[in-house]
């Protein structure tokens, strides 16, 4: 299981820019549809979630904006940008290639 | 219940940068922790389990913040720390010095006669004696690399902060300095005229210069612990 998840946090930025281009989200929501993606068998921490985040805020992919939820809690929204796509398509490919040469070497 | 993850993500904040970022960051992940508690105490779970779940799932927080961890690489190690120390220790003990050996070479001189030019050798030899310490205080001030990476935002605040404490920390500095000299000039004057020792009295202003660099130096680093 400890393989597992250091996989998957490797790809965390990918798997938060594969969540926005099929809409715009807020930390927890992004949470919830992994889990719900994966029978909730995985969930990021909030500290590897947020700190993607900035990352990929500063590397330009992600945009974020307030919410204007008029009942409860404000909420900070991030929306995938051009390079945001760009950058998930790069990281995709790399993905199905590091996915096939592990398949062949662990037969 | 939401008082206390509020209360839990303050203390896990406490040592974060005083930024925007922070604070919205704060905001944001207090606001998911909570949303997240209330699903699942509504799916049936209880608070107890809920608020341990919450708190669980929140990770390691120090990578939110690289830059904290980043300046402490910046501050002297221990190493250096007692080096310095060490220094300006022995700098401090080689004024002292250079003060007794002015002074035996005064008193010398009044058993010996030939006071002028005993007087001279002593003077001259005093001064040598305090070039290394003043080497080593100039060396051990500076010591500190010049800079401490961070963003722009913290940046502002730190050279806002820096600024407020240097005007303050040189007034007083000033105030000290001015008081030094005017003791100094009260106690040469009154000792002199009480003793008529002109020819030995001046030394009060090369003790002086000496406790003047002392405050100076005492200044500087309390100055620097301060910024770091």
């Amino acid at each position: 299981m400890s393989i597992t998840s250091d996989i998957l946090r490797g790809h965390t930025e990918a798997i938060i820019l594969s969540n926005l281009i099929e809409q715009d989200s807020y930390g927890y929501q992004i949470n919830k549809d992994i889990m719900k993606k994966t029978n909730n068998a995985y969930e990021l921490k909030e500290a590897t979630l947020y700190s993607a985040f900035r990352r990929l805020e500063q590397a330009g992919c992600i945009t974020t904006y307030w919410g204007d939820e008029t009942v409860g809690a404000r909420r900070r929204y991030y929306a995938i940008t051009d390079d945001g796509r760009k950058a998930y398509q790069g990281y995709k490919q790399e993905w199905h290639e590091a996915k096939e040469i592990i398949d062949k070497l662990l037969k | 219940m939401d008082e206390k993850i509020r209360q839990y993500f303050s203390t896990i904040f406490a040592d974060a940068p005083k930024t925007r970022m922070a604070l919205d960051l704060k905001q944001e992940m207090t606001q998911s922790a909570i949303d997240k508690y209330n699903d699942m105490v509504a799916d049936g779970y209880s608070e107890k389990d809920a608020y341990q779940n919450v708190i669980n799932s929140i990770g390691d927080v120090t990578e939110l913040f690289p830059e904290v961890e980043e300046k402490n690489l910046f501050a002297l190690s221990e190493k250096d720390r007692k080096k310095k120390a060490m220094m300006t220790a022995c700098a401090v003990g080689m004024y002292i010095f250079a003060g007794a050996v002015f002074l035996f070479f005064g008193m010398l001189s009044e058993y010996l006669g030939d006071e002028d030019i005993m007087m001279a050798i002593g003077f001259v030899m005093a001064i040598v004696i305090c070039i290394p310490p003043t080497v080593m205080l100039v060396y051990a001030a500076n010591m500190y690399p010049g800079y401490i990476k961070k963003n722009d935002q913290d940046m502002v605040d730190q050279i806002k902060e820096v600024r407020y404490h240097d005007n303050k920390e040189k007034a007083a500095l000033k105030t000290i300095h001015s008081l030094i000299w005017t003791i100094t000039f009260l106690l040469y004057f009154t000792i002199s005229i009480v003793t008529f020792a002109w020819n030995v009295t001046w030394i009060i202003f090369l003790i002086a210069a000496c406790v003047q660099k002392i405050v100076q130096l005492v200044f500087e680093l309390r100055a620097e612990e301060k910024h770091l």
